[in-house]
């Protein structure tokens, strides 16, 4: 309910009268009123997040062009995988038969990659990448990884961004729709990928 | 995580910083009208991007807004004798009309011309809607005046509020697009808050409190989609605008009046937390009138005679932690406003985003700030003019609806998602 003006510094003493002596504020960093620049200064400094294991799938070719322009950038324990033979992946493929390799074109093993894996990031500039799409989220869900679907748009085309999106949107719990390639660096930077 | 440098890129907004530069470009809220209710009345101090200014209506009922204080002798303005169409300072007679141009220094011969060299600093503010609107950049650079419909709607059909926030903007306005907080922190509010309660959409937040987001760049900001299951296999589709830099509108619920915000930089370490309420196509009634007085829906109560929200740092905002045990709020604090607004205040006065750890559903944040930093740069290096000063950028709405699965929000709710003069909103 709405709080009496006049009765506003009764209410207060109140509240604060509940606390008992030990509770009651009686210096600014136990109060709200700490939230100044020169409080800020004792915020206790330390590490407060372990290096998180990021994984970011490539799912069409200009997906990979993208994505290959940052992979030499210093990350904390990021793998970049492209995705090949979309063609051959259909909804039914097993995980071990999901054909993906690193940036340097050597094979990689889905199943491995995701294992221990905090976050995946699927990229895709088409709608030609649904079935691998289901299949990684699909084994993201089953693992509890969080999976992301992050559609880099080409073109002035509606129609071609539809699909890309339809094609994630399914199996994805936050879908991004960029305009910029410039996001995948902005956007992993800031995941701590 | 954001890097310290462009923390404060995005942070500091005084003048001659890249940030304040580019809040510079926009017509910016520097008061509601009813500050300056009547010709020749009271002067009122403002201070915006770090400038501390002095706001008046002069007797034809121009608004002036102006450096605060008398060229002379450095006395603030607030002082002054509003009259005859100019503001004069009491300490030795110096007058300004509403440009900030000294008309008259009485010390002088008439004839010297001398008050022609003396001018303050003054920035146009213009009336739109029940807000006064301000300009602070160079002349060539003024965009049209601002269209946003809850200022263009008649006056009966709209209310706006201003209140004291005290942080930097920018965690202020993160929080206007961060739309995973909602199920937490306001789920209180759903059931109860008279601006809020009723509608059916509300029944599809209460029962699917894991949203999938989707985030979509706009030419003016970002649409922020949040999911939720509706029935038979169908989507509750919520969608929040953002123009940048700094407004954003909730999504709406039932018949009630839409809402939003703009965030406007006091210095770095404040903001005014702008708040309005409009209905497309109807007046509001007096009950909706009253709740938003009250400090219901996205409005506050004040600590009289101020904008300082009653509840505020100096009394814990009134934390009750028996409502908050019984989950009549989930944070303890009585308001929508004000549930934002404590735990914004808490993370300081600019918060270390170095030190954060961003989720995936975090992702209407970093795009957000992803445009600003493109668009600060942009301006900064190559006096490129940032999105969201031009009319089809300011004539958007936020949006609720049912969709089908297949149907992706942008196509399916983009005239929904635009302001259109005497339509109803889109809402469930």
């Amino acid at each position: 309910m709405p709080h009496d003006h006049d009765d506003i510094f009764e209410a207060d003493n109140a509240t604060r009268a509940d606390r008992g002596p030990v509770d009651h504020p009686t210096m600014l960093s136990s109060c709200a009123r700490a939230a100044t620049a020169e409080e800020a200064l004792y915020r206790v400094q330390y590490p407060n997040s372990a290096t998180r294991t990021t994984r970011i799938f490539a799912l069409d070719q200009a997906a990979a062009e993208a994505m290959y322009a940052i992979t030499d950038d210093l990350w904390d324990n990021a793998h970049f995988l492209t995705v090949l033979g979309n063609g051959k992946i259909t909804a039914d493929t097993n995980s071990y038969n999901v054909p993906i390799s690193h940036p340097d074109g050597t094979p990689a093993n889905l199943d491995a990659e995701l294992a221990g894996a905090d976050v995946v990031v699927l990229l895709a500039t088409n709608g030609s990448s649904e079935a691998a799409a289901e299949v990684i989220a699909r084994e993201c869900f089953d693992r509890k990884i969080m999976c992301a679907g992050l559609a880099l748009k080409r073109g002035p085309s509606s129609e071609s961004m539809d699909r890309v999106v339809n094609s994630m949107r399914r199996f994805t719990r936050v879908l991004v729709v960029a305009q910029d390639d410039d996001y995948i660096p902005a956007m992993l930077t800031a995941l701590r990928a | 995580m954001l890097r310290k440098e462009i923390n404060e890129l995005l942070t500091e907004t005084d003048a001659g910083k890249p940030m304040g530069d580019m809040f510079r470009q926009y017509w910016i809220p520097a008061l509601l009208a009813s500050e300056l209710p009547e010709d020749d009345c009271p002067p009122t101090r403002v201070k915006l991007l770090g400038e501390r200014l002095i706001a008046f209506r002069d007797s034809k009922g121009r608004y002036g807004l102006m450096d605060e204080f008398c060229a002379h002798r450095g006395v603030s303005l607030w002082f002054g004798r509003n009259e005859e169409d100019g503001l004069r300072c009491p300490y030795h007679g110096w007058k300004y009309d509403y440009t900030g141009q000294c008309i008259e220094v009485p010390s002088e011969p008439e004839e010297s011309g001398f008050c022609a060299k003396i001018k303050l600093k003054g920035y146009p503010l213009i009336k739109v809607g029940d807000v006064l609107w301000t300009h602070m950049g160079e002349k060539e650079d003024r965009p049209p005046a601002p269209i946003w419909e809850f200022a263009t709607v008649p006056p009966e059909q709209t209310y706006s509020s201003k209140r004291w926030q005290e942080c930097n903007w920018l965690q202020a306005m993160e929080g206007g697009i961060d739309s995973s907080h909602v199920s937490f922190l306001h789920s209180g509010g759903l059931k109860t808050d008279p601006l809020f309660r009723g509608a059916k959409g509300n029944t599809y937040n209460e029962n699917d409190k894991k949203p999938v987001f989707e985030v979509v760049e706009s030419d003016g900001g970002l649409h922020i989609g949040a999911r939720r299951n509706a029935e038979e296999g169908h989507y509750y589709w919520r969608v929040t605008p953002w123009i940048m830099p700094s407004f954003t509108m909730v999504p709406p619920r039932g018949d009630h009046p839409m809402h939003g915000h703009f965030w406007i930089p006091i210095d770095d370490h404040n903001c005014w937390a702008w708040s309005f309420d409009y209905h497309p196509t109807r007046a509001l009634s007096p009950t909706e009138r009253q709740a938003m007085e009250d400090g219901y829906g996205v409005h506050n109560q004040y600590v009289p005679g101020t904008f300082r929200p009653l509840q505020n740092k100096d009394n814990d905002y009134l934390m009750d932690r028996e409502a908050q045990k019984r989950g009549d709020s989930y944070s303890g604090i009585w308001g929508i406003a004000m549930q934002d607004a404590s735990l914004q205040e808490s993370m300081g006065p600019i918060v270390d985003r170095t030190k954060e750890n961003l989720v995936s559903t975090d992702n209407g944040i970093i795009m957000a700030r992803h445009r600003l930093r493109k668009a600060v740069v942009a301006l900064r290096d190559k006096g490129v003019q940032p999105p969201g000063r031009t009319p089809e950028h300011q004539l958007v709405r936020s949006a609720a609806r049912v969709l089908p699965p297949e149907e992706p929000f942008g196509d399916a709710m983009k005239d929904d998602l635009t302001a259109r003069p005497g339509v109803k909103q889109t809402s469930v």
